[in-house]
């Protein structure tokens, strides 16, 4: 086989086995190197472990939703970043009438299902105006439009948002219930990190069963595979994109409202960092691949916490945190320079629905 | 059809080249060693025909976390045209401010849009140091001097500053004084380690360096040198490299938004719950209980000491008029910064500015800026104003101000935050 290789490589493929060997050697050494650097103990480990879990899993809900779409449509999403951040506003508002009314210290448990419902329905009625907007139309044509709309719909959100509740960060109420820090015996973690990470899986576990054991789950994967022998089947592919676009959205919604008990602030902005970081996840997992994107954005978000301690701090790098997001989208390059395809490899239809 | 358009626009290249070279080294001449009228200048002359506004411009940060920098400011700059009857050398003046979005992007847009406008006399601000990097240049190659109001690393009036900084003049104070100020109180306290943290912007990055340097000179230690970036929220792993080192005080001077998520994490950070927080008055804003709420109570800032007896009785007037006419409590440390930026600017156009028989007025840049960085005991609102000749001209005594509660609605500096040092 390795004759084989030999025989029929060009100097592209040597360069990119040399690349491949550099980039494992650099990594390497800071990963040893750091590995066994004194200055943190078996605590500040976990607490890496834990941070980097936490903001994975929300990015694991928010790469679902561009996953989906894109699986389908073969279109990338950009206002889903907004719906993330819609949704964050509205389990913010949500929380913050609760606390007026008193029932967030008496009865949290309501408002937390209260919270969760109305992103849902929020988050998924502005994903369905995306579809209404940014892509029914352009369905005849075969060109970028949609992906231009989306970007233009995206703007549109964000200022539309700023517009109605300012410029500047919104807080959310403090929650006494997940308040506070939890032990496992010799670890300590915030409270608002396990119930967010619990929370995240619980709804990964739920849209499986939806994809999985429904109708409209079936519906949906069969219009991923072959539009055209769906519609054959008797499927209504508008209905079925509409609902990817609606639990996609819901999805987002969810992650909105976990990022905001964890990071207890708002802005109208953040939907584009995190959609960024979010597709990126997509990618990393594969585009169009539902386990590929909870499985890229729980490793995007524990290389984010563990990457700067553990690498460049073993590679002698001066401030590394301010490197963090360079060091993600490194990754993520370097990820496809191994495997093009994602780590578990794309899933899209053979032509747009 | 595309091809045979780009092999007529290459072979069209040379005369292209040529024609556009001509056209830039007209364009550029036009704008230097000008006579109009009266004035002659080397950078150029504004003429203001007769019963036309003075346009003075704005670059301020005025949306976003931060907008209490440059709204505050901005305001201080209104009363000050206010106060001068929104008259000047017999023209009325005209207040047009944009937004620089306390960063370098933000500050070349804006300055781009204000240099497109010929007619602009000077401008107020930056209030961000960012912005100033990212605008100055450019306003300055317009010909536009401007009065800095809360713009204060050094770099920007540093004996060695790149020709695009020359045109400012700053009536704030220099960060050489602010972390004078800050290492004074460290030692008031008996702290011995400090760990630094900075965002990456020119201001902080800046002054958490010359902080370091004083302080070691001082006799003490730094135990980490940190950064993040400005659109970071999740501090948590570097707050736990921090709490490895075990300092005795956080010196973070950053803004609003990062400064909100610092305060809520560390207190969920076992070893940095109990370690105190230095920041800057860049968090001396409503905007930041509003970001931290309960976290907020206990925060420390630098600021310029507002104490009514230190400022003198024109300031007492001036928060008066500024609830007046805005309606609330001043929301940043930096409206007294504004009116004197204003009131330097207003003094030095009626220095320079010329007018002729026919009522027309004839200002020279040059001219301007130069009276500008000339202003000598300047009777401001922060003190009796006099420009170094870098441009350095403000005047400031520091305070430590602290955080009593995170309720917005209950911001007033000197209530909340009050003052505990000196």
């Amino acid at each position: 086989m390795i004759q084989e290789w030999l025989r029929r490589s060009t100097a592209v493929d040597w360069f990119l086995l040399a690349l491949r060997l550099l980039v494992v050697a650099v990594v390497g050494t800071g990963f040893v190197v750091g590995l066994f650097h004194p200055r943190y103990g078996r605590e500040e480990w976990f607490s890496f472990l834990a941070f980097g879990l936490t903001i994975g899993a929300i990015y694991a809900l928010i790469a679902l939703g561009y996953t989906m779409v894109y699986g389908i449509l073969r279109m990338v999403n950009f206002a889903h970043g907004d719906v993330f951040m819609f949704g964050a506003y509205t389990g913010c508002f949500t929380l913050i009438a609760c606390n007026r009314a008193g029932l967030l210290s008496e009865n949290p448990a309501l408002c937390f299902v209260l919270a969760t419902a109305a992103c849902i329905l929020v988050s998924g009625a502005i994903a369905v105006l995306a579809e209404r907007i940014a892509y029914r139309p352009f369905r005849k044509g075969r060109s970028l439009a949609p992906l231009i709309s989306t970007l233009g719909l995206s703007f549109v959100l964000e200022y539309s948002a700023r517009g109605m509740f300012g410029a500047q960060n919104k807080a959310f109420p403090t929650i006494p219930m997940i308040d506070g820090m939890v032990s496992f015996s010799v670890f300590t973690v915030p409270r608002a990190q396990v119930v967010v990470v619990l929370a995240a899986l619980l709804t990964m576990v739920a849209l499986t069963l939806i994809v999985m054991r429904t109708k409209i789950g079936t519906a949906m994967r069969a219009v991923a595979e072959d539009k055209d022998a769906a519609t054959l089947m008797g499927i209504n592919v508008d209905r079925v994109i509409v609902f990817t676009f609606v639990l996609g959205g819901a999805m987002a919604g969810i992650a909105g409202l976990l990022y905001g008990l964890v990071f207890k602030q708002v802005s109208f902005f953040m939907g584009f960092f995190l959609g960024v970081k979010g597709f990126g996840a997509a990618v990393l997992g594969g585009i169009g691949n539902i386990p590929g994107a909870m499985l890229g954005g729980f490793m995007l978000g524990l290389v984010e916490s563990l990457g700067p301690a553990l690498f460049l701090e073993g590679l002698g790098v001066e401030a590394p945190y301010q490197l963090r997001d360079a060091i993600a989208y490194t990754m993520l390059v370097m990820v496809l320079i191994f495997r093009p395809r994602g780590l578990l490899g794309e899933r899209l239809s053979s032509a747009r629905a | 059809m595309f091809l045979d358009s780009c092999r007529l626009a290459l072979r069209r290249l040379p005369l292209t080249l040529l024609a556009a070279t001509m056209l830039t080294t007209v364009a550029a001449a036009l704008t230097r060693a000008e006579t109009v009228g009266p004035v002659t200048d080397e950078i150029g002359v504004v003429k203001i025909p007769k019963g036309q506004p003075i346009l003075i411009g704005g670059l301020l940060v005025l949306s976003g976390p931060d907008l209490g920098l440059g709204v505050d400011a901005s305001r201080g700059a209104e009363i000050a045209f206010d106060d001068h009857k929104n008259m000047l050398v017999g023209h009325p003046l005209k207040y047009l401010p944009e937004d620089g979005g306390c960063s370098v992007e933000g500050g070349q847009t804006g300055a781009t849009r204000i240099a497109a406008n010929k007619q602009i006399v000077g401008v107020i601000g930056t209030s961000c140091s960012s912005e100033a990097r990212g605008g100055a240049p450019i306003l300055w190659n317009a010909g536009m001097p401007q009065a800095l109001t809360s713009a204060t690393a050094p770099a920007l009036t540093a004996p060695d500053r790149p020709a695009g900084l020359q045109g400012i003049a700053r009536f704030v104070y220099n960060d050489l004084n602010a972390a004078a100020a800050a290492v004074k109180y460290a030692q008031s306290k008996g702290y011995k380690s400090v760990a630094t943290m900075h965002d990456g912007s020119l201001y902080a990055e800046q002054l958490a360096n010359v902080f370091a340097t004083q302080w070691k000179a001082a006799g003490g230690t730094i135990v980490a040198a940190e950064a993040i970036s400005p659109s970071d929220t999740d501090l948590r792993p570097v707050l736990t490299r921090i709490g490895t080192a075990k300092p005795d005080l956080l010196f973070a001077p950053i803004f609003v938004g990062a400064s909100g998520y610092l305060v809520r994490q560390a207190k969920e950070i076992p070893t940095m719950a109990k370690v105190p927080v230095l920041g800057t008055d860049a968090v001396l804003a409503p905007a930041f209980l509003d970001a931290a709420g309960d976290a907020a109570v206990g925060y420390r800032l630098t600021g310029i000491d507002s104490d009514p007896k230190l400022m003198g009785p024109k300031y007492g007037d001036l928060v008066a008029k500024y609830k007046a006419k805005f309606g609330e409590d001043p929301i940043s440390g930096f409206h007294g910064n504004g009116y004197d930026a204003a009131l330097a600017m207003m003094t030095a156009i009626e220095k320079v500015a010329k007018t002729d028989a026919d009522g027309t007025t004839y200002i020279g840049r040059k001219a301007l800026r130069d009276a500008l960085m000339a202003t000598k005991d300047l009777d401001g609102m922060t003190g009796k104003l006099t420009c170094d000749k870098y441009g350095d001209c403000g005047a400031s005594y520091f305070a430590v101000f602290e955080y009593t509660s995170g309720d917005t609605s209950t911001y007033k500096i000197g209530t909340n935050p009050k003052k505990v040092y000196p």
